[in-house]
């Protein structure tokens, strides 16, 4: 498709006002005509529309974002009461407690006037959880076997049962986390509703956790050099077989797109590795000999840190952390930004094409700063990090063009019967 | 039946995407969804079969359902659903509640506060009381296991006479302290020069300290020390205590932050060393008291350490500070020092059986 060379997705400016929308990849005639629907008065609990920008220079409907009119205190009570109750059942209200998160957020995020609906249920993550559970027992059990007959009481014995057990959760564990990680979202789609219509997500969760694990294998032994493909092949299953009702996603993206510039980031990254090393490492030396410190005298300093030795290492970490701040993260928020814009720009759903401006300083706040902000606050800042995070999808994510609502159908498949086990146990567990 | 204001509301049909612009009235019988214009009917919901999914707290406008349909009425306007609300019971959960955000963030807050007070106080002073009460078969099958598995590659020492001798001593002193149950003492060839006890009363002593001590005293004091151990339940404390701390963290910061679970995880372990400092004095001092009380020779402990420290003037533990998990040694002797006085501890014929242990 020609209009992968958008002169737009490679040259995204960094500074582009977020009411102005960016110019679309796709050809503008691919758009229906047809404007999104308006209601003729606003009630007051519909989501506030965003006020329609001047047509984009290809003309057709008017672009729209989505709209996210959730409020950090709400969140932060609905969190709060989860954390309480995880306090006291001990965890095992995490699956009710998450589940009620999700119906907030999936129903203060409007897209097109509609709201979603998240209508999953805490038993069903924790059935998930229990089947995963016991695929972890069965597999203890397995190894114990194991153990017993090929390893006890040989020659080499000093393979004890833990040891065999942990070497094989740490194999079988990556490509868990990915089986997870996509049948995790194919239970939150299946369970998310707009305009009444279930979404779903095709595919293979299994073939999605050998395709990842083969991918990134090969990527690690390539000195990353794929990690491009590695990107866009991960992208596509996620993206092309991801339906709303029986509207699906299209992802037209290829790696030899973005190679250029990962390239670039690449060895730009190598030199922001070997000059942070250099300063970091002159600046603690040039600190330890202007101190006259021997290394003895550092590690007695290190064993009864004192007010004034406390002080020098925070300020160490300081400087360090401003070193890897100001030249190795921005660095990999431009990559990560230039990306997801490569990404977005090259999905549609039917006639509904997508576009993000997402800059890079956008990019730190939301890797960056959000990570500081949990880290920081002991996980307290979580509902901050949430609430920013859909702001700023919702700044950033254009929207061009409006379905025909009565072209999409509901589908037939409902889904899994039970969520996210797998997710639980291997992958971060998160919302 | 009175009719309700023709205010718009949404209506999904739950087969296709569209969306219908209605108004609802209410029958005797029924919920009828029509256009406004025209008055077309859209749809005709018995009210038994009427439901709302979800409620208020999360959710801007509740969904109301036909129970086993994929259709939804989105009744946004407030007035249209405070009429429906009136009229039909069912529909009670789509009434707005009071926001009172402020007052439950500081509700809940306290709430956790007072839990994370509570757990932390269960952890660190209810192990004190509770472990002694703990089956005594559950702490000996745990012992058991991290023995299996510490063990699973290591020459044990067989040699029954210096076996039965050890043991002896153990029991021995660990009735005195009042410890009910059977103590078990292994013997591991080959080093460091250590000792060290688990769960259930297992200890584990290396053939390297018996051979390295100058008498029978400095093995008795050393066994003494992990008596001590054994009679406060530190191992068992211990483990539970770490396990505590470990869930606290993960609740307290949501389950949503490795990275929180991490920095919190080096807090969790200079507690653990501390705690773990503490019971080294616990030992030290009960380990001499029980000697003393059978009127055995109570300078083993000190003398051991004084032999330790020549060996390797640099105290190790006084080095690593905060991070040791013993009190510096110096420390140690001057707790513990005691004349050479007392009958021996063990017996010629039970000491030089102990010496040939692994032979």
């Amino acid at each position: 498709m020609s209009n992968n060379l958008s002169p737009w997705t490679q040259t995204a400016p960094q500074d582009a006002s977020p009411t102005t929308p960016p110019g679309t990849p796709w050809a503008p005639q691919q758009l229906t005509n047809q404007p999104p629907h308006q209601p003729p008065n606003q009630p007051p609990n519909q989501p506030p529309r965003e006020p329609a920008p001047a047509p984009a220079s290809g003309g057709g409907p008017p672009p729209s974002r989505p709209v996210y009119d959730g409020r950090l205190g709400e969140l932060y009570a609905i969190y709060l009461r989860h954390l309480a109750l995880m306090l006291l059942t001990l965890g095992w209200s995490r699956f009710w407690g998450r589940t009620n998160i999700r119906r907030y957020v999936w129903s203060h995020l409007a897209v097109l006037g509609d709201r979603f609906e998240y209508r999953g249920r805490g038993r069903e993550l924790l059935i998930g959880f229990l089947f995963a559970l016991l695929l972890v027992a069965a597999w203890v059990g397995l190894m114990w076997l194991v153990w017993r007959f090929v390893f006890h009481e040989r020659p080499m014995a000093s393979f004890g049962m833990f040891d065999l057990f942990s070497l094989s959760v740490a194999l079988i564990g990556f490509p868990l986390a990915y089986v997870g990680h996509y049948a995790g979202l194919r239970y939150r789609l299946s369970r998310t509703r707009w305009r009444g219509i279930r979404c779903g997500l095709g595919g293979s969760a299994w073939g999605f956790g050998a395709l990842a694990t083969g991918l990134h294998f090969v990527n690690a032994t390539t000195a990353y050099l794929l990690t491009p493909l590695v990107s866009v092949n991960l992208a596509r299953p996620r993206i092309a077989n991801t339906r709303v009702g029986s509207l699906p996603f299209v992802f037209a993206g290829r790696a030899g797109d973005i190679y250029g510039r990962y390239l670039g980031y690449y060895f730009l990254n190598i030199l922001a590795w070997v000059v942070a090393g250099v300063a970091v490492f002159a600046a603690v030396g040039g600190t330890i000999e202007s101190l006259g410190l021997s290394s003895d005298d550092l590690l007695k300093l290190l064993a009864k840190p004192g007010l004034n030795t406390v002080l020098l290492i925070l300020a160490f970490a300081f400087g360090a952390y401003i070193v890897f701040g100001l030249l190795i993260l921005p660095l990999r928020c431009w990559w990560q930004a230039y990306l997801l814009r490569y990404l977005v720009t090259h999905s549609r759903a039917g006639n509904v094409l997508f576009t993000t401006a997402i800059s890079t300083r956008q990019m730190w706040g939301f890797l960056v700063l959000n990570y500081l902000i949990v880290l920081l606050t002991l996980g307290i800042g979580w509902p901050v990090v949430m609430h920013r995070t859909m702001k700023l999808i919702s700044a950033q994510l254009w929207i061009y063009g409006a379905p025909e609502g009565h072209e999409i159908r509901q589908s037939a498949d409902r889904g899994p019967g039970y969520g996210e086990g797998l997710l639980d146990m291997f992958d971060v567990a998160g919302i | 039946m009175a009719d309700t204001a023709a205010t718009p509301a949404r209506y999904y049909d739950g087969e296709t995407a569209e969306v219908h612009h209605v108004a609802v009235r209410v029958t005797t019988q029924e919920l009828v969804i029509y256009r406004p214009t025209g008055a077309e009917i859209v749809a005709r919901w018995p009210i038994g079969e009427v439901v709302v999914l979800g409620d208020v707290e999360h959710e801007v406008v509740p969904p109301v359902v036909r129970r086993g349909s994929d259709a939804r009425l989105i009744v946004d306007d407030p007035q249209l659903r405070a009429n429906l609300v009136s009229l039909v019971p069912s529909l009670r959960p789509l009434l707005p509640q009071p926001a009172a955000v402020g007052r439950r963030i500081a509700m809940f807050s306290t709430a956790i506060v007072a839990m994370v007070g509570i757990f932390w106080g269960v952890i660190e002073y209810g192990t004190e009381y509770a472990v002694p009460f703990l089956p005594h078969s559950l702490q000996a099958q745990l012992g058991e296991t991290v023995l299996d598995d510490l063990l699973a590659d290591k020459e044990m020492c067989e040699g029954e006479p210096g076996l039965a001798a050890i043991n002896r001593l153990a029991n021995d002193l660990a009735k005195e302290a009042g410890y009910p149950h059977e103590i078990t003492v292994h013997i591991v060839e080959g080093g460091p020069v250590n000792a060290f006890t688990l769960p259930g009363g297992i200890l584990v002593f290396y053939s390297d300290l018996i051979d390295q001590a100058k008498n029978s005293s400095q093995v008795a004091g050393v066994l003494a020390h992990e008596i001590g151990h054994v009679v406060h339940y530190h191992p068992t404390k211990g483990l539970i205590r770490a396990y505590g701390t470990d869930l606290l963290l993960k609740l307290v910061s949501g389950g949503y932050s490795e990275i929180a679970s991490t920095v919190g995880g080096g807090g969790g372990l200079l507690l653990a060393l501390r705690n773990g400092r503490a019971a080294e004095r616990e030992a030290d001092s009960t380990g001499i008291d029980l000697l003393e009380r059978r009127g055995l020779r109570a300078d083993g402990v000190s003398s051991f350490f004084e032999q330790l420290m020549e060996k390797e003037p640099k105290d190790a533990a006084a080095a690593a500070g905060i991070w040791s998990s013993h009190p510096p040694t110096a420390e140690r002797i001057a707790a513990t020092k005691r004349p050479p006085t007392g009958k021996p501890a063990f017996t010629d014929a039970e000491w030089k059986a102990l010496r040939n242990v692994c032979k």
